[in-house]
Parts: structure tokens; sequence; C-alpha cells
């Protein structure tokens, strides 16, 4: 199990870059799709052993939720949002695609050299795993930073959360029960409030870009 | 010594025979997603078979370097197809074959593709030559990474022992570090061998073309060497990548000719599963802008060295 568990950390970091070198919106949205669907299969794996060997069903029923929520429901909000705005391709960003993918590579290898300084890293169930889904949320963090589209940064913060859910389920294999649901709830409400949110900026504004919203300080 | 025969006539008589089939079963899968039957899988042949008949058109103003490009393009193809085996199972007697001889074969006859068009000074000749020179610096970072890291993980740089020793890795596609490389080797294919994210290949006279508008200027015999020599090309880096990351010789446990049949039974399957992949990809995505090239360059190159990192950090 722990090969296919790695398997699916590299797959994670692999389409979070892949989400960095893109600048169309429906990528960004299939990719996330994706990643979630990649969330949902790591979650159905641990919830399966940890059903097998304690009998507990909570995991699986995180992994229900989480191919609900962040697989078929969060896209599809996200799609019905950008077919309501204007633009479809990011034209500009703050450094150009390969600059922000090294910078990328640059975090991963922080994350790496930082994370081998812990003690057991080869050892107990903190490991490569651990490393990949650690950068996931550092390279999403630099996604929502560098996209100057509000959905952009809407998708950087649904990759930041997938990250951090990853990270949680690989350290514990299974969280308590309503701490994960917990969080995968504030998650849609706030994708929700943050949909209507894009919407109303682009009627008012008549872009997303959120340089505009600056224009609104006294 | 036998053994030594039988490598050279299973190398060059399969990739030779085989390559063009390739590109008709990619064609092919491109006509059925479009729903049109499509030109037979085998009409890349018969085009060859008619280019070779015909005599070749050359310019007055061009050089002997025009003249003497197509054999050197087929020549390193073939040399390349030498050094990548099809089958583990047949020994070459000699160990040589370095992954690095490997990627400047190919660049020497890229590089006199980019001469032989840009010599009979047509603009279109000038364009492809220069695109094709800035594709090719980009990946080429990529591929040495991701060949010299598995090269790493095995302990030699020659082809033949790495693949001999991808026979005994279990599962290579669940290995992290060999997930990264392949991901990487995957972009590196499409861009080597102008697949569409990249190139397109069934454009002609276009003005986004950048291999084609490097063969524009050729014609008959040699025109049919240069797009042998394409589809050598590809099969090459196709049969690096299924013989790397789908190792499966060891699965086969007996030795001797029937061995060597299955095997190259089962290596022809996993070159249609390959092509068949490379078709959906080519159905499934547009035509980059010539400027976006560099960001799947970038992707391509971080994956590879992260799978370098991954090996360093935490063992093959």
């Amino acid at each position: 199990m722990t090969n296919y568990l790695d398997a699916l950390s590299v797959l994670l970091l692999v389409s979070a870059f892949i989400l960095m070198g893109n600048k169309r919106i429906g990528s960004y949205i299939k990719t996330f799709q994706f990643q979630s669907a990649l969330v949902a299969l790591l979650t159905g794996i641990i919830g399966i052993s940890s059903f097998a060997q304690d009998g507990r069903i909570d995991v699986l029923i995180i992994c229900a939720v989480v191919i609900g929520i962040k697989v078929l429901f969060i896209p599809y909000l996200l799609k019905k949002t950008y077919a309501k705005v204007a633009y479809r391709v990011e034209k500009d960003f703050f450094l150009n695609i390969p600059i922000l993918v090294l910078i990328c590579c640059l975090m991963v290898v922080f994350s790496y050299f930082s994370f081998a300084e812990t003690m057991g890293i080869n050892t107990g169930t903190i490991n490569n795993q651990i490393v990949n889904s650690f950068s996931v949320i550092l390279i999403g963090l630099l996604f929502m930073i560098s996209r100057k589209k509000a959905i952009g940064q809407i998708v950087g913060f649904l990759v930041i959360e997938n990250g951090i859910f990853v990270t949680a389920l690989f350290a514990t294999h299974g969280m308590p029960f309503i701490v994960d649901m917990g969080i995968l709830m504030d998650i849609l409400v706030a994708v929700i409030i943050m949909g209507i949110m894009v919407f109303r900026i682009d009627e008012k504004f008549g872009s997303i870009n959120v340089d505009n919203i600056k224009d609104l300080r006294g | 010594m036998s053994d030594m025969i039988l490598y050279f006539i299973v190398q060059t008589g399969f990739v030779i025979l085989a390559a063009p089939l390739v590109n008709g079963i990619i064609k092919k899968i491109k006509a059925l997603s479009q729903k049109r039957t499509g030109a037979p899988v085998l009409q890349m042949y018969y085009d060859l078979f008619k280019l070779f008949k015909k005599t070749s058109v050359v310019s007055d103003v061009s050089s002997w370097i025009f003249r003497v490009t197509p054999y050197i393009v087929f020549a390193t193809a073939v040399a390349a197809a030498m050094i990548v085996p099809v089958t583990t199972l047949i020994k070459p007697v000699w160990n040589t074959g370095d992954v690095i001889l490997l990627v400047y074969i190919l660049a020497l006859g890229r590089f006199f593709m980019m001469l032989a068009a840009l010599d009979t000074g047509s603009t279109f000749g000038g364009m492809g030559a220069s695109r094709e020179a800035m594709i090719s610096a980009l990946i080429e970072p990529s591929i040495l990474v991701s060949l010299i890291t598995v090269g790493l993980i095995a302990k030699s740089t020659a082809v033949f022992p790495i693949m001999t020793f991808m026979q005994t890795v279990q599962n290579p596609l669940i290995h992290p570090v060999y997930l990264m490389i392949f991901c990487a080797l995957l972009i590196v294919i499409i861009a080597e061998t102008s697949r569409i994210p990249v190139d397109d290949p069934s454009t002609h006279l276009e003005l986004t073309m950048v291999h084609e508008a490097m063969l524009l200027e050729y014609s008959g015999r040699s025109l049919a060497l240069m797009e042998l020599a394409a589809a050598i090309k590809q099969l090459v880096f196709i049969t690096l990548l299924v013989n790397l990351f789908l190792p499966h010789d060891q699965l086969i446990g007996i030795h001797g000719i029937a061995a060597i049949g299955i095997s190259l039974l089962i290596y022809l399957a996993k070159v249609f599963i390959a092509a068949l992949l490379i078709g959906i990809v080519e159905v499934n995505t547009v035509k980059l802008r010539l400027f976006s090239i560099p960001n799947l360059a970038a992707l391509s190159f971080i994956l590879s060295f992260i799978g370098f990192l991954q090996f360093f950090a935490f063992g093959g």
C-alpha cells in the first residue's frame, strides 16, 4: 500500500506543477478536478485499509464527501462562475511561467532538505509522501499570489486546502471525523461565497482583475 | 558473434519496418475520433515506396550540405535505433551506447537538418530551423537529466545495462522516482517527435509548422529518407519509454528463440499502447503558441529534476 501512496503523492505534486504551468481558466478547473480525484482515491485507499485493520468507516465516509464536494460540486460551481465572466486566458503575471515553475522547484528543494533534517524521515509514517504534500501546499500558496485574477486565486486556495488535507491524512492515516468534516464544509461555504463575490466584482468593475479593487481605497 | 548479428538484424529490421506503422496508427486514431474512415494504417509505407521511385529536385543555389543531409539524418536515426534495444533478451556483445551518445547522435542529425533548411535560403526553412533550434535547446536538459537519473539508479550510463536493470524493478510506474521521470519523458517525446501541443505533424504549408518547414525543399528519395528518419526517431523514443517503464522480459522466464519472439510481440503491443496514448493526447489538445513552449519545457525539466532530487534525498 505504501507504494501506491508514494505514487499518488508524486502524482499530486505533478498535478500541482501542471496547474502552475497553465494559464487557461478552463485548464485550472480541470486540473483542480483531477487533483481532487487523486485526493479522493488516496482517501479511499487509506479508508479501505483502516476499515480492514480497525473496522473504522469514517475515512470512507470522508472519501465519499470529498468526491461529492471537491470532485463534483466545487468544479461545477467554478465552471458556472467561469461561464459568466468575460475572460478565458490569464495574460499578465507578476513573473513569467518558466520562472514561476523554477521557483516552485526551489520550494520543493527547500521542503525536501528541511524535512530531511527531521528525525526518522525514512522510517515511520513520515517520508516522501509528507514532503510531496507539503510541497503542494507551498505551490498552492505561490499559485495564489502569482495570479492576478480572482478565479485563479480561488483555485490556489483550494490547492492549498488539498495539500493540507493530504498532509494530515499522510501523517495520521485518518484525522478525527469531525475535524475533517468541519474543514470540508468550511471550504464549501468559502467557495460559494467567493464565487458570488467574483460575479459581483465582475458586474461592478467590468473585470475581475484584483488590482482594480485597490481603487476602492479612499 | 551470432548474438551480435541477430541483434543487428532485429534492431534495424524491426525499427525500420515498424516505424511507419506507428504513424499510421496515430493517424487512424485521429481520423476515427473525427468520424472519418481515414487513410489505411499502412499508408505511410505506400507513400515512402512511391517517393523512393521518384527523382528528387535539387535547387541550383544549394550546396553539398543539402544533398548529403538526408543520408546523415537517416544514418543518425538508425544509429540511435541501434543503441536502444527493443528486447533485452538479445545481448549486444559490446557494452557501449551511452545515453549521452544517444541524445547527441540525434542532435547531430537535427543539426544537419537545420543547416540544410537554411541552405536553400527559403524563408520557411529559416523559420523552421530557428524554431527547431529553440525547441531542441529547451528540451535537451530535461531528457539528459531524466535519463541520467535512471542511469544513476542503475549504476550505468549505457542504455542496455539500464534496461536490464529496469527488468528487475517491480512496477516502476508506482515508484516515486520513475513516475516523475516517466512524466518528464512523456513531454520530451511529444516535443521531440513534433506532436501536437508543440508542433502539428499534419500541417503542410502553414505558418506555424516547425518540422515540416524544414522538409519543404525536399522531394523524391531525399524526402522519403527524411520522413522515414523522423518515424524511426519517434519509434526510438517510444521504445525508450516503454522498455524503461513497462519492463516485460522478466515475465517470460524462458530463453532461446521462442522467448525472443514472445518478447518482440509484447514489445509491439506496448508500442501500440503508446501510439494509442499519443493519439489520444493529440486528439484532446490544441497546438501551443510558440512562445508557450518554454512553459512546457520548464515543466518537463522540473519534473525530471525533482525525480533526481527524490532519488538523492530518499534513495532509489
